[in-house]
C-alpha cells in the first residue's frame, strides 16, 4: 500500500511511531506530501491502476490544517471519489482518509493495522484491472 | 416552423440594433447544416437550430481570437448556457461580452439527452419542455447499481471497447486545459491503442466532477458507445444531494470541492467529528494506546 503523509502531522506522526519503536507492518511505502490536500485524485487512481492495492492518506485534524481549510477539500474531494469507486467496481475501502496530530503515533500504527486488515480480504488490484480479453490481445 | 421564424426575427433584430457584431450559430447552406457566423442581417434566413450542436466551445475559440470589443451573440440551449458559465466561473471567457439568445429545447430531444433542464434560464425562442428524470431509466440505474467486492467485471467490459480517441475530451465544451493531463505519458500510457480503462476513464470523469452541465457531447460523439453521461449524471447527483450544488446554473456559486466545511453546514465552528475513513463520522472512543 501506498501511504501519503502530509509533513506537519501525518508524516511526523508516523516518524514518531518509528522513534517509539512500535511495530509496524512493512507493507507500506510512505510518501511525505505538503498538505493532504495536495494528493490529487488523478494520483490515487494513477497508483490504483498500476497496482497498487490501497491508498492511505493522513493529514491533520479537520481545523488544524497549516493551510487555511485545505483538507476540508481533501474529505470532499475524497469523498466524492470513494463514491465514484463504487459504481465502477473499485472497493471504496481501498482509498483510507485520516486525520491525526503529530503527537498520535498510535493512532498511525492503529490506522495503519486496520487498513491492511482490510485489503487483505480484497482481491488484487491488477487483476481486477486488466481484463483477460485486453491480456490475450496483447499476447 | 414557427419557432425558426421566431430565431430570425431575433437575429435581424440583433444585428439590425447593432446589439451584438455576430452571431453565433447553426447554418444552412448549400444543404449542408454546420456552425457559422451571422455577421449582416440578410444572413439571419440562414439560421436553423436543429440539431443539436454544442456551440460553447466554438464561442470560446472565436471570442479568445477575437479582438478586443468585439461582442458575441450566441444562440444558446440549456447546456450551452450553463457550459458558458461554467467556463466563465474558471476565467475562461467574459460573459458580458457575451449575448445569449436562449432556445429551449424541443421535446425528442430532452428525451434523447435524458436532460433534465432542457432549458436555458431566459428562453427566447421555443418553449420550455419539462426536464427528464435520468435515474428512472433501468438500464441507468443497472449501470450504476454498487458493485461488490470482486466486481468491475461490468464497467470493465464496457471501458475495454475505448479507442482512446480523445473523442469525449474534444467534444467536452469544459475540457480547455492546456496542457491536457489525458496526453501527458506520466498520467496514460501514450503506446497502448487500449488505454488503461480504468485510469483514463476515472481521471477524465474526476476532472468534470464538479463541472459537467450534462450535455451529453461526449456519449453522443463516443464511437465505441461507452455511457460515459451515467458516470457524469452520478457525480452530479452525488455532489447535489451532499453539498446542494449544481454546475452551471449560476456564476457566483463556486464549486463546494473548492470551499470548507464550515461555511456549508452553516454551523459555526462545527466540524464533522470524524478521524478516519474507516470510521465515517464517528469520534473513536478506543484510543491507539490501550492496545499496547
Amino acid at each position: 500500500m501506498l501511504v501519503f503523509a502530509c509533513k506537519w502531522c501525518g508524516f511526523i506522526g508516523a516518524d514518531g511511531a518509528g522513534r517509539k519503536r512500535i511495530p509496524l507492518t512493512p507493507h507500506f511505502r510512505l510518501i511525505p506530501v505538503e498538505c493532504a490536500a495536495s494528493v490529487e485524485p488523478d494520483v490515487i487512481i494513477r497508483a490504483l491502476a498500476d497496482g497498487i492495492d490501497g491508498i492511505a492518506i493522513f493529514g491533520c485534524h479537520l481545523g488544524g490544517c497549516r493551510y487555511n481549510q485545505a483538507n476540508h477539500m481533501a474529505v470532499k474531494r475524497n469523498e466524492l471519489l470513494q463514491d465514484l469507486f463504487d459504481i465502477i467496481g473499485v472497493d471504496r475501502r481501498r482509498l483510507m482518509v485520516s486525520w491525526g496530530t503529530a503527537h498520535e503515533p498510535f493512532q498511525f500504527e492503529r490506522d495503519i493495522y486496520r487498513f491492511q486488515q482490510i485489503l487483505e480480504k480484497l482481491p488484487p488490484m491488477d487483476h481486477l484491472l486488466k481484463p483477460p480479453t485486453f491480456q490475450t490481445n496483447r499476447l | 416552423m414557427k419557432i425558426l421564424i421566431q430565431a430570425h426575427e431575433i437575429a435581424k433584430q440583433i444585428l439590425d440594433k447593432r446589439q451584438a457584431d455576430a452571431i453565433l450559430g447553426l447554418m444552412e447552406k448549400n444543404g449542408s447544416v454546420g456552425p457559422g457566423l451571422l455577421r449582416s442581417p440578410q444572413d439571419a434566413e440562414d439560421l436553423v437550430l436543429e440539431p443539436k450542436i454544442l456551440l460553447s466551445k466554438i464561442g470560446l475559440r472565436i471570442l479568445k481570437a477575437a479582438p478586443a470589443g468585439f461582442r458575441l451573440a450566441i444562440m444558446c440551449r440549456g447546456c450551452d448556457e450553463r457550459a458558458l458559465r461554467e467556463l466563465a466561473k474558471m476565467n475562461q471567457l467574459d460573459l458580458s461580452a457575451v449575448r445569449l439568445v436562449g432556445v429551449a429545447c424541443r421535446e425528442f430531444q430532452a428525451a434523447r439527452c435524458v436532460c433534465q433542464r432542457p432549458y436555458p434560464t431566459h428562453t427566447d425562442v421555443g418553449e420550455n419542455v419539462p426536464g427528464i428524470d435520468p435515474f428512472a431509466d433501468e438500464k441507468m440505474l443497472e449501470l450504476l447499481q454498487k458493485e461488490d467486492i470482486t466486481g468491475m467485471k461490468r464497467w470493465a467490459s464496457i471501458l475495454q471497447k475505448c479507442i482512446k480517441c480523445y473523442g469525449c475530451r474534444n467534444a467536452c465544451p469544459l475540457c480547455v486545459c492546456d496542457p491536457c493531463r489525458l496526453a501527458d505519458s506520466a498520467w496514460i500510457l501514450p503506446i497502448d491503442i487500449s488505454p488503461e480503462p480504468m485510469a483514463f476513464h476515472l481521471i477524465r470523469a474526476f476532472h468534470l466532477a464538479d463541472r459537467c452541465v450534462a450535455c451529453g457531447a461526449c456519449q453522443e460523439t463516443c464511437p465505441a458507445d461507452i455511457p460515459l453521461l451515467a458516470i457524469q449524471l452520478f457525480l452530479r447527483k452525488v455532489l447535489k444531494e451532499r453539498h446542494g450544488y449544481e454546475p452551471g446554473l449560476d456564476t457566483e456559486h463556486r464549486s463546494p470541492l473548492l470551499g470548507d466545511l464550515i461555511k456549508e453546514s452553516g454551523k459555526d465552528d462545527e466540524l464533522p467529528a470524524w478521524e478516519s475513513s474507516l470510521s465515517p463520522k464517528q469520534p473513536l472512543v478506543a484510543r491507539g494506546e490501550e492496545k499496547i
